[in-house]
């Protein structure tokens, strides 16, 4: 009999295996070290992304290339729409909520941007590609839905979309002289963005940038964030041990800075294990391509894998204080529905990947 | 298309872009939890550990006769640890029915809840009122406590204000008391014991959660002084007729200092308390000085009363012999100057005996001028003069002798002859306290140069003996005891139990009228001679001395000698 799954999607279930203990157990801390409702909620988040991921396994991979232009134009619509309802109803934002469980279009834009570029490339010629014109809709199918996101205000998820549309360009075969040339003139010509931020956007930069400027604001968070994880040491302060977090010195502790609480109960030892699970995967979602044949497979895994990346960069360097504090939760170990059926849709697009390589 | 462009190529040079990042990261991770860890672990305990004090009951001060002079009474504070904001006004309404607020404690309430202080104190020092009528609602207030602390409190306020000495809280962050003068200082570490602490652990709004370690504070020692409360307070009360003045009495043969008063008073409880600062003022600014202990703490010229130390050293240089007598015309002359006995009309022939009876200066200026102003000085430090008495407080005066070193250090002269006639009664350059001059009695009367006071019990056995061998001290003892009896003393001094003393009236360095303040009669008060008296009784084996100045009293036998009487009666007679 056929193997119902194929042997590389053992790897990914070990290490989801890992990562998810980690989240149960990261919650159950984070929440005080009950079994109460929240960790509850968790659980069956866990539960029930894992069923959607098999559900994903389970539909033909042709099916997302076919559907890829409807996805988008769906979900674009609907950043549209909130765009101008939240015009008409003053910045009240997350609408879909009631629509879509607790879905947010700017969340749905990951998975399906990638779906859609991953359709455009797979349409041009290998000996088209380092042409520019094939790369202009790619590049409108990203900006335009960051700047509606941007507007939202949501700057890091629209800068997240941005990162993983410019990767996508990149992988399909931008050229490569251009590529590095406009990364510098984009470089060069950043300060100028600053005239688009909100003010509290401009605060959170400033503070990043001189902590001592709001010693109880972000500031005040960055530094208690350092604090938590600094004080983990090596081993860690023991599990629900950590007196950062249970205290509440610690913002946010259960979504965007889930990672500290976990370095300070489990130290170095644990973050490093956090870090090199999640390498794991990335590192897994480009290395299934080299089988696939198709160029569409190859994008959209490879691309799901910057998704990841991104979202884990993003998240630790904002809560060592790298990167200023810009809303990007940790996937899988947040608290939180959205980012983790984005995550788990992506681990099932892969799997069903894998599932249609030949 | 060429390799540059395969998706393969592309997801390498992706990948290693990732390693790189996650290197970064890694580097961070690494700096944060290993090479900075212990710095993130302090800063981390710093958040969350709270140590309060727990200040140590200070010891009592306890009279001979069993009374406190320096004791602890309940003091309330009320704290609101720290809460909501919500809390926080619903408190304060229902507290604002209880207690009244003054301006400046709801600055300072508004002032530590902004900086996230664990705990408020809403008032310092309820009233007993206050304090039960917050005791009726305490159970519907949220994070509201009272603490019960004790504060100082001196029962005898102002009969002990300069034995005792005032309190005042040290600069620390452990607002232990600190005894600033008197027995409070000098005991001050017996009295204070040790502080003790409690750690607690806080939450980011500052809110306790546990206690995760105390460790109880030592209480301070009692400690039990010599001074008799009665006694103090009969000499209080005849002083409060005097201006300013003095009074030490001591006990034969242990040197126990069984009353030292010193006036004029302050209230112990006023300075050691709360106190605004123009109530302060009013005490430093006071041109008699309330805060100075004129027992210990103020040198005079000793006066006649230095002429025991001329007789003794006269003795003992064989300079003059009992029998000798000395002419006294009613002065001396010395240099084309006359210097005149107080008695201008003379005494006659003296001898010893008679010349300390009737306090005759001319025979002490004839006997300084054989001595010499060395043997003097060195005679005078044997018998206590020009150095501490010993008695346990440290703003003792030790007076001063002049000597031709200090003359020349002093002013670049030298040492004039004069200067040795008028040292031989006391006056001139040569200043001593009370104390030593009650000291010098206790060492003639136990025969004992080592002899010295002191106002701890059990402390006097310690010191070993320097006797004074010298038949001469029996030729002084009569001769005082006939001051008493048949001399200067005698109007007031004869009894039945017999005292032996002398009497002395300083003279003061004259102030010049036009320096002086406005007040006239503070100015004629000011020219009038020190009295002085200081004897003991019974005889001819006595057990008390008693020393009595009165600043600017006028004479010594009109004066000070009679209140030396009372106080030698309320201790015999009884």
């Amino acid at each position: 009999m056929k193997q119902f799954f194929p042997n590389e999607c053992k790897i990914l279930f070990v290490l989801l295996f890992f990562l998810l203990s980690l989240s149960f157990f990261g919650q159950y801390s984070a929440f005080g070290g009950q079994f109460s409702g929240p960790v509850q909620r968790h659980a069956i988040r866990i539960i029930a992304g894992l069923v959607l991921m098999f559900g994903i396994y389970l539909v033909d991979f042709k099916f997302w290339n076919n559907f890829a232009w409807v996805f988008y134009a769906f979900v674009f619509i609907s950043l549209i729409i909130v765009d101008l309802l939240g015009t008409i109803k003053l910045g009240a934002q997350r609408w879909v909520d009631l629509y879509f469980f607790t879905f947010q279009p700017s969340e749905l834009m990951k998975p399906v941007l990638i779906i859609a570029l991953a359709r455009y490339y797979s349409m041009i010629s290998p000996s088209e590609i380092s042409r520019i014109k094939n790369h202009v809709v790619p590049f409108l199918f990203t900006i335009i839905p960051a700047i509606l996101i941007f507007k939202q205000p949501d700057l890091g998820t629209a800068a997240l979309l941005i990162g993983v549309g410019i990767g996508m360009i990149f992988l399909a075969g931008f050229p490569l002289k251009i590529f590095l040339t406009a990364a510098i003139a984009c470089i060069v010509t950043c300060p100028f963005g600053w005239f688009f931020l909100h003010d509290y956007q401009k605060n959170r930069i400033l503070t990043f940038l001189n902590p001592d400027r709001d010693p109880l604001g972000t500031g005040y968070h960055i530094l208690q964030s350092k604090i938590a994880i600094g004080s983990g040491n090596i081993f860690g302060r023991g599990f629900l041990q950590g007196t950062q977090s249970k205290l509440n010195f610690l913002p946010e502790k259960n979504t965007d800075f889930i990672f500290t609480t976990i370095a300070e109960e489990t130290g170095f030892i644990g973050t490093m294990t956090v870090v090199f699970l999640f390498l794991a995967i990335c590192f897994y979602f480009f290395w299934v391509t080299t089988e696939f044949r198709s160029r569409f497979s190859k994008l959209t895994c490879c691309g799901l894998g910057i998704l990841m990346f991104l979202h884990v960069f993003i998240n630790i360097s904002m809560v060592i204080g790298l990167v200023p504090v810009v809303g990007i939760p940790l996937p899988f170990l947040s608290y939180g529905g959205s980012s983790m059926i984005t995550f788990m849709i992506s681990c099932g697009l892969v799997m069903s990947a894998l599932k249609n390589r030949k | 298309m060429n390799k540059k462009d395969d998706i393969r190529f592309r997801t390498k040079i992706i990948f290693g872009v990732i390693l790189l990042m996650i290197a970064i990261i890694i580097i961070n991770l690494y700096q944060l939890q290993i090479s900075n860890a212990e710095k993130y672990v302090l800063m981390s305990n710093k958040n969350r550990i709270r140590i309060l004090p727990i200040l140590p009951k200070r010891g009592h001060i306890i009279t001979s006769d069993g009374k406190i002079a320096a004791g602890n009474i309940c003091h309330y504070k009320l704290i609101m640890e720290c809460c909501s904001e919500k809390i926080f006004s619903e408190n304060m309404a229902l507290l604002e029915q209880c207690i009244c607020l003054e301006d400046e404690d709801r600055i300072r309430i508004a002032d530590q809840r902004k900086k996230r202080a664990p705990f408020i104190i809403i008032k310092d020092g309820l009233s007993w009122s206050e304090y039960s009528r917050i005791s009726m609602i305490l159970f519907k207030l949220n994070n509201v406590s009272i603490e019960n602390t004790y504060i100082r409190n001196y029962p005898m306020p102002s009969e002990f204000c300069h034995v005792i000495g005032y309190t005042s809280k040290s600069d620390g962050n452990v607002q232990v008391l600190r005894g600033k003068t008197g027995l409070e200082q000098t005991l001050n570490d017996q009295l204070t014991g040790e502080a003790g602490n409690v750690q607690i652990e806080v939450n980011a709004l500052g809110k306790k959660v546990r206690i995760i370690d105390s460790q109880d504070p030592v209480a301070g020692k009692d400690i039990v002084i010599t001074v008799d409360s009665r006694l103090q307070e009969y000499i209080h009360d005849i002083f409060s007729q005097e201006k300013a003045g003095a009074c030490v009495v001591l006990d034969i043969p242990t040197g126990e200092v069984l009353a030292m008063v010193s006036v004029p008073t302050f209230d112990l409880n006023l300075v050691s308390g709360k106190m605004t600062s123009t109530q302060w003022q009013s005490i430093t600014g006071d041109p008699l000085s309330p805060l100075m202990n004129r027992a210990v703490g103020c040198a005079y010229p000793p006066g006649s009363i230095f002429k025991i130390v001329v007789a003794f050293a006269g003795l003992n240089e064989k300079i003059i012999s009992p029998r000798d007598k000395i002419f006294c015309g009613g002065g001396m002359k010395l240099d084309n100057h006359v210097f005149h006995c107080w008695n201008r009309g003379g005494h006659g022939k003296m001898d010893l005996c008679n010349a300390l009876k009737f306090s005759c200066d001319c025979y002490f200026f004839e006997t300084a001028k054989k001595l010499g102003i060395d043997a003097i000085v060195k005679y005078a430090r044997k018998f206590g003069f020009g150095a501490e008495t010993g008695v346990e407080l440290s703003n003792e005066n030790i007076g001063l002798l002049p000597t031709k070193k200090w003359k020349f250090l002093r002013y670049g002269t030298s040492w004039k002859p004069y200067e040795t006639v008028i040292a031989g009664i006391g006056q001139g350059s040569l200043l001593s306290t009370l104390m030593q001059s009650a000291a010098m009695f206790g060492k003639i009367y136990t025969a004992d140069f080592n002899f010295s006071p002191t106002l701890i019990r059990g402390e006097s056995k310690k010191h070993e003996k320097d006797p004074i061998d010298s038949e001469h001290l029996e030729t002084l003892k009569n001769a005082l005891y006939q001051v008493c009896t048949s001399g200067t003393a005698a109007r007031s001094c004869r009894t039945d139990y017999g005292i032996s003393g002398k009497t002395g009236s300083s003279q003061v360095k004259k102030i010049k009228t036009s320096e002086a303040g406005a007040n006239q009669k503070l100015i004629q008060w000011k020219f009038r001679d020190h009295a002085f008296f200081v004897g003991c009784a019974p005889y001819p084996n006595p057990k008390y001395i008693v020393a009595v100045f009165v600043e600017h009293g006028g004479g010594g036998s009109a004066v000070a000698a009679p209140i030396a009487r009372k106080i030698f009666d309320m201790l015999l007679k009884k």
